[in-house]
């Protein structure tokens, strides 16, 4: 027969006793399916539950069983909305906020220097994440998880949480003195079930919780209980609604989800709180909307040019450093044509290339609803890329004659005869080269030959005799050159 | 340990150096501060009087998630503290499920030296000791005095 000592012993051994929790203290976030397969074998009504689950919930994360996982769920579950909100403000907001909460800790009796190395772990964690989403190094995630799974990161994390939690229902002790079962005050009640080490969190603490973090923060939270009441899914939630600062409630705000099973927490997700990237559009397209913002001369340029026998865009040769931008039906010559254009001396411009530049300038056109060569109009109001200054590098190609075969001519229709100096048909007319450069900062820069700084830049005119060219462009150019 | 721990811990030895309760010396080794050396004289007050008592405060790695682990290296003759060679003692805030991270070891400190002058029966880890404490409190003093003598003098 055992003494009462031995008793003692044997009593204060099982009471010690504690299974070693394993796992990582935050795991990775997995396909919710895995709960399903755990549950296999197990009552029918969680079968039914487990399998229902990965239609709603999509991914699940778990949390090490060590006594604080409701808490460790939701102070990482908090951070990681304000990662999924996407507005970096936020992450100063919540600074700003948690710092200013200073007061409320002293009120409940924390001192300062107890409780700021707690505190700091947290606001640190805070400008991290806010530095990482700045610098879009794409780390932030990362950076959270493994905060989390440092053991003394996460545990300061989740003791500020705790004190944050305890100091609230202190302050606001008639929310909460209902709730408190055989507890002589709200004090004790604090001390012994919240701040104490190895508590794990209870509904007193977590609706504490959400009230002093979550729900300033704009944020839901949603517990869903697994357990074995009838149902064909998890029917047991408890839910605090996102809501703005006026109480409103907010639509599509992150929602932190913990999954609970007697005695744990995890962490659930639905499957649209991650969308799958989105492919970012090719950059040519960005160029789509650029017609109204500058438009130094107008799409049916191509078209009128084409019909000049003689014509050369001197003034725009440096506006067109080369053809070879334009994919062309009929490659072979056009870098040789393309060249023409960009040599003609400029002190000694010869009649017609006069009289085309000022074409040129006349045959601005707002109009290019009409034009019927829808590519063309990006063509022409592509800015040079940045490619461009170096044009001057290259030593310079004589002007090359081009053999034309009569066909072309032809092939090009018109009602003149077809010349040496022309321009190939289809000139202009190619797909929109995939410039890589067209960056609104290219467009900014002085390099872009568009800009006033550019030392190639070439202000826009305006002549009051291209009023009268509009209807009547071909027949206006053709006499005038 | 992590880098944290420490910091609290230096932290908190500086508090102590720097305001260390009344017949206390803390000899403290930054090689190894994970492990404090604490000499303690009997309160005036109490039956130890007279004495001086070694103990050992050591800082588990999850420090101040969990709490110190206190023992005493001298023997000692007191319902709170185990009578063999571990000399531990365990209770109030030193519980892991009452430990709070906020605590402080000064607080520690200070709970060791009520305790010398007023042990807590309803909490005791001798039993067969608490029960002489109440029953027969002359022969616990006797006791008491007697360990003081061949132990910690």
């Amino acid at each position: 027969m055992p003494s009462d000592e031995e008793y003692a012993q044997l009593q204060k051994l099982s009471d010690d006793y504690q299974p070693e929790a394993t796992g990582p203290l935050v795991g990775e976030r997995q396909s919710s399916s895995a709960i399903t397969t755990e549950y296999a074998n197990a009552d029918l009504v969680y079968r039914i539950k487990t399998a229902a689950l990965p239609q709603k919930y999509a991914y699940f994360r778990t949390c090490r069983g060590d006594g604080h996982c409701g808490w460790r769920a939701i102070a990482f579950t908090y951070f990681e909305a304000l990662l999924r909100a996407g507005d970096v403000n936020k992450f100063d907001e919540e600074l700003c906020r948690l710092q200013s909460m200073g007061n409320l800790l002293v009120v409940a009796g924390f001192q300062e220097d107890l409780i700021e190395d707690f505190r700091d772990e947290a606001l640190d964690l805070l400008r991290r994440l806010a530095a990482s989403e700045r610098s879009m190094d794409g780390t932030s995630a990362d950076l959270l998880l493994q905060t989390f799974n440092d053991y003394g990161a996460s545990m300061s994390i989740i003791t500020y949480f705790k004190l944050l939690a305890s100091a609230w229902i202190q302050s606001n002790p008639d929310d909460f003195v209902g709730f408190l079962l055989d507890c002589p005050d709200i004090k004790t009640y604090c001390q012994q079930n919240i701040e104490a080490a190895g508590c794990e969190i209870e509904n007193v603490s977590m609706a504490a919780l959400a009230e002093v973090l979550v729900k300033p923060a704009g944020f839901g939270l949603e517990v869903l209980y697994l357990d074995r009441s009838p149902g064909s899914e998890i029917n047991n939630t408890f839910c605090i609604e996102p809501t703005n600062q006026d109480g409103v409630p907010v639509q599509n705000a992150p929602i932190l989800r913990l999954l609970y099973r007697p005695g744990h927490y995890d962490i659930l997700y639905r499957a649209d709180d991650f969308p799958s990237p989105v492919p970012q559009p090719p950059l040519q397209v960005a160029l789509a909307g650029y017609t109204d913002e500058f438009v130094p001369m107008s799409s049916n340029l191509s078209e009128v040019m084409t019909m000049i026998p003689g014509m050369f865009p001197t003034g725009l040769g440096q506006r067109w450093p080369s053809v070879s931008y334009y994919d062309s039906p009929d490659p072979a010559p056009q870098p040789q044509i393309a060249s023409v254009p960009t040599y003609v001396p400029a002190p000694t411009p010869a009649a017609p290339v006069v009289a085309s530049h000022h074409d040129f300038v006349h045959s601005i056109h707002p109009n290019h609803v009409d034009h019927h060569q829808p590519p063309s109009l990006h063509n022409i109001q592509l800015e040079p890329p940045v490619t461009l200054p170096i044009h001057h590098a290259p030593p310079p190609a004589p002007p090359i004659s081009i053999e034309r075969t009569p066909s072309m001519s032809i092939e090009r229709g018109g009602p003149f005869r077809p010349s040496m100096y022309e321009l190939e048909p289809g000139f202009g007319s190619g797909q929109v080269h995939p410039s890589p450069f067209q960056t609104s900062i290219f467009r900014n820069s002085h390099y872009n030959t568009a800009h006033f700084m550019n030392p190639e830049f070439q202000p826009e005119e305006w002549s009051p005799d291209s009023e009268y060219a509009t209807g009547n462009r071909g027949r206006h150019k053709s006499t005038s050159s | 340990m992590s880098t944290g721990a420490k910091k609290r811990i230096m932290k908190e030895y500086a508090e102590c150096a720097a305001d260390t309760p009344a017949g206390m010396k803390i000899i403290f080794d930054e090689q190894n501060m994970t492990k404090w050396e604490v000499l303690l004289d009997g309160p005036d007050q109490s039956i130890y009087a007279g004495g001086h008592f070694k103990l050992e405060i050591t800082f588990p790695n999850e420090y101040p998630f969990k709490p110190p682990v206190v023992s005493f290296k001298t023997k000692i003759y007191h319902p709170n503290v185990s009578n063999d060679d571990k000399g531990s003692m365990c209770l109030g805030l030193l519980r892991p499920d009452e430990w709070k991270p906020p605590n402080k070891v000064v607080s520690v400190l200070r709970l060791i030296q009520t305790l010398l002058i007023e042990p807590d029966i309803d909490d005791s880890i001798e039993p067969s000791i608490a029960n002489e404490y109440k029953e027969n409190r002359k022969e616990f003093d006797k006791n008491a005095k007697d360990w003081v003598k061949r132990y910690a003098k």
